[in-house]
């Protein structure tokens, strides 16, 4: 099978700047979240180096700030990583070819946005248009010039703590996950009584979480067991009408713009992230 | 040969003064309880040859989708489950056991030390860590699905809710409560052809395999991890007069997480994080907020759990080192070679605090570390894990790899591997620190004591021991250790695609065209 190679090839031969073919990303959907992947996670969300993601918001002392000022911080922190001016507020789980990203980027530039990938051709397309856009637009042209946004190789089953810190993030999206329809299967969808328990920890009271599919049965899933959860509560009606990003996810995923060529239905539903209570 | 104890634990009876001190001994499939003051065997219980029924209506619901697990059930069957977990509860009333065949039994104390088995009750997977909490009316567990149950120690009479089908007369009205299967998927939602052709034969598809039948107990699901779980404990603090309940769980993905306890376990507090490699045990130091937990990587962390903070990294390689240079002087090997080929990998397989009385006559607590298969015990006092550089333990030598320890008194028994030349199993030794030992915290063999627990020996000589069995039963931690490096590092960034006529198969890294989007159809 010629293949691989000759994809590589052509993927790496692409100019600086140009946009990157989907085609030469192509993977697999599915990857087993129970696996161990190789993948690259810090140990603590402290020690995660996010300047290399969004260098525009790397801290750094003015330049006319003497070394020995009392009151300038370093520039780097314990973990020998870049300080920086925000912190990630808006994750896209499984955010498969950045639609939603690119989508959402120009408006919340005041944000940064990361995107959580497992697939590794996947992440690396993302990244690259995430590169290509940054070039093509400055922050005058398109608010925010995309430097706002990136995307990392993640299994977010399973580190998510690892990347975020308590209460870190607004909103976590989780657009047309896994169905994963078998029953034995079930363990391995993206929410489940116990990861919600995760979510909760990482998004901020008050945050929201975002879910669309187009299986009514996931969506009935995902309905049941984060209205189950006595962390979230769903978001209905009224409550969701000034809501942007709503009509974002539902249009600009790339999975959702196939469901609609299709002529599928999608099931939305959002859950808002309420308050701890006291100690019994 | 004789099989050593894989689990041992102390339990106090009220008896006259200061009451009477046991040792519950589990050795294979016998648990034995002795009154180690007399060295008289007061109690013996067996788990029985596992209960075929129970297991073959797993197998059944699972055999439509994956027949090959049924195979290895079967095998298990023929022997008696080994006891994996012992733990006592905090009132000395009540031992838990697990056995191998995912099986909780819990055994009351009667009179002057009899057992008498109350329940017993099959978890959906293997527990890997169980304890009684302080109400001494719940248990929790945690299986090596990740998941954290509670249960209550002494379950009612009363079928538990759940149970919707009252029994044989509701025969039919069971079958046809259960709804004919329905594809979740549409032909709105399945978008390749090979696929909608699976979609067809689906829907026309008349047999099914029954779903899972639910824990027929009452039981809780807690929380839960999607990696293995390694460690679970109950921790208590209190917060403005009150008593605050958490449950630490630590798994083999390397985190540590504390979460409230029940009723309110579903709120994380926070993450230890810092390991590098998978954590095994879990050990609160009583009377402080000290946390320490050891696994895979070369140091202890001590944190301080409730702010969430790693305190200091305890090193003990060089003490690693030490007892390997030491196994290869034993067996007069040429030592430099022998230290070169060596396996120097640190595996945490116990954690324990034992109380002793120091140089200056006080009470004080010393932390007590095993290493997997290392014939050593190390000993630290925690006025020392508090400090920020001094890294000295003290090794006890053993002469055999410690399995489990136990503090009977102010003594500690030993549990070790003594197959090799059928050396006595159970070591006892007494702690102590003096001017002259210089901080260091030495052991003492107490020769008088080991004698009596002779008994336990002579009572376990029948166990089959089996060397490979034996192995595979004592010594698992080191197989947490997850082999990174799977991938060849390739020409991009980490994890990259692997040329599939290269690499051994692995689904998830093949790379395949997947028509993931009409248009590319077309162009093709």
């Amino acid at each position: 099978m010629a293949g691989p190679p000759n994809k590589r090839q052509k993927r790496d031969d692409k100019q600086e700047g140009q946009m990157p073919q989907k085609k030469f990303y192509r993977q697999r959907a599915h990857a087993n979240p129970f696996s161990d992947h190789d993948l690259t996670y810090p140990e603590t969300p402290e020690a995660m180096n996010w300047g290399d993601h969004y260098p525009s918001y790397v801290a750094t002392v003015p330049a006319a700030v003497p070394k020995d000022d009392p009151v300038a911080t370093e520039d780097g922190n314990d973990y020998g990583v870049p300080r920086m001016t925000k912190q990630v507020e808006v994750a896209d789980i499984g955010c498969g070819f950045g639609g939603l990203l690119f989508a959402l980027a120009p408006k919340m530039p005041e944000t940064l946005i990361l995107g959580l990938e497992i697939r590794t051709s996947v992440t690396e397309f993302v990244q690259e248009k995430a590169k290509a856009l940054r070039v093509q637009h400055s922050p005058e042209s398109v608010p925010g010039g995309y430097q706002n946004v990136s995307c990392i190789r993640a299994n977010t089953m399973k580190f998510l703590p690892n990347f975020f810190a308590k209460a870190q993030l607004s909103k976590i999206f989780l657009c047309f996950p896994d169905p994963h329809f078998k029953a034995r299967k079930h363990k391995a969808r993206i929410v489940s009584t116990t990861l919600n328990s995760e979510y909760a920890f990482v998004v901020r009271p008050g945050g929201r979480v975002y879910t669309i599919t187009d299986v009514e049965d996931l969506h009935r899933w995902m309905v049941e067991h984060f209205e189950a959860h006595p962390s979230f509560e769903r978001v209905e009606g009224e409550e969701l009408e000034g809501d942007e990003v709503l009509k974002v996810m539902t249009t600009e995923t790339e999975e959702g713009k196939k469901v609609e060529r299709n002529g599928g239905t999608k099931y939305v539903a959002v859950f808002t992230r309420l308050e701890d209570p006291p100690w019994p | 040969m004789q099989h050593p104890f894989q689990c041992i634990a102390s339990v106090q009876l009220p008896g006259q003064a200061t009451g009477e001190e046991y040792l519950a001994a589990a050795c294979g499939p016998r648990l034995m309880l002795v009154n180690a003051g007399k060295g008289i065997v007061a109690a013996r219980w067996s788990t029985s040859p596992t209960n075929a029924t129970s297991e073959d209506k797993y197998d059944e619901a699972e055999a439509g989708e994956r027949p090959a697990k049924k195979q290895k059930t079967s095998n298990a069957a023929s022997h008696a489950p080994n006891i994996i977990k012992l733990t006592v509860s905090p009132n000395q009333q009540y031992i838990v056991a697990v056995t191998d065949d995912k099986f909780i039994h819990v055994l009351e104390i009667v009179g002057h030390g009899e057992l008498k088995e109350l329940s017993q009750r099959c978890m959906p997977k293997r527990p890997c860590a169980i304890q009684v909490l302080p109400d001494n009316a719940t248990i929790i567990c945690g299986d090596k699905f990740g998941d954290v149950y509670s249960l209550p120690l002494l379950p009612s009479e009363v079928a538990p809710i759940q149970d919707v089908e009252p029994g044989a007369e509701d025969g039919e009205a069971a079958k046809q409560e259960d709804p004919a299967f329905k594809p979740s998927a549409t032909v709105l939602t399945v978008h390749s052809k090979r696929n909608r052709m699976a979609l067809e034969a689906q829907m026309q598809q008349k047999n099914f395999t029954a779903k899972k039948e639910p824990l027929k107990f009452e039981h809780k699901l807690l929380l839960g991890h999607v990696s293995m779980l390694t460690d679970v404990i109950y921790a208590t603090r209190e917060v403005e007069g009150k008593q605050r309940g958490h449950i630490i769980t630590a798994d083999r993905d390397e985190h540590i997480r504390i979460s409230r306890a029940p009723p309110q376990s579903h709120i994380i507090e926070g993450y230890c994080l810092g390991h590098t490699e998978f954590v095994s045990k879990l050990c609160l130091i009583p009377g402080t907020d000290l946390l320490v937990s050891g696994g895979g990587d070369s140091w202890l962390g001590v944190w301080d759990w409730p702010t969430f903070k790693l305190r200091r990294k305890f090193d003990i390689r060089d003490a690693v080192l030490d007892v390997v240079e030491e196994v290869a002087q034993r067996a007069d090997m040429d030592t430099t070679e022998a230290i070169k080929q060596a396996d120097k990998s640190v595996v945490v397989s116990g954690l324990w605090t034992a109380p002793f009385t120091n140089a200056k006559g006080k009470q004080e607590i010393a932390l007590l570390v095993a290493c997997e298969r290392r014939p050593s015990l190390f000993i630290v006092p925690v006025s020392r894990l508090m400090l920020k550089k001094d890294q000295k333990t003290t090794q006890s030598r053993i002469d055999y790899p410690v399995l489990d320890v136990a503090c009977v008194g102010d003594r500690l028994i030993v549990s070790v591997d003594g197959r090799r030349d059928g050396s006595p199993c159970l070591r006892v030794a007494q702690l102590h620190q003096a001017e002259e030992t210089k901080g260091e915290v030495l052991s003492e063999k107490d020769e008088e004591m080991e004698a009596k627990l002779q008994c336990l020996m002579t009572s376990s000589k029948d166990i089959p021991a089996d060397d490979k069995a034996l192995d595979d039963l004592l010594y698992g931690v080191g197989n947490l250790r997850k082999r990174r490096g799977w991938d060849a590092p390739g020409d991009g960034a980490g994890g990259t695609e692997v040329d599939p006529t290269s690499m051994p198969m692995d689904p998830n890294h093949t790379e395949v065209v997947e028509v993931e989007d009409d248009l590319t159809v077309r162009k093709l």
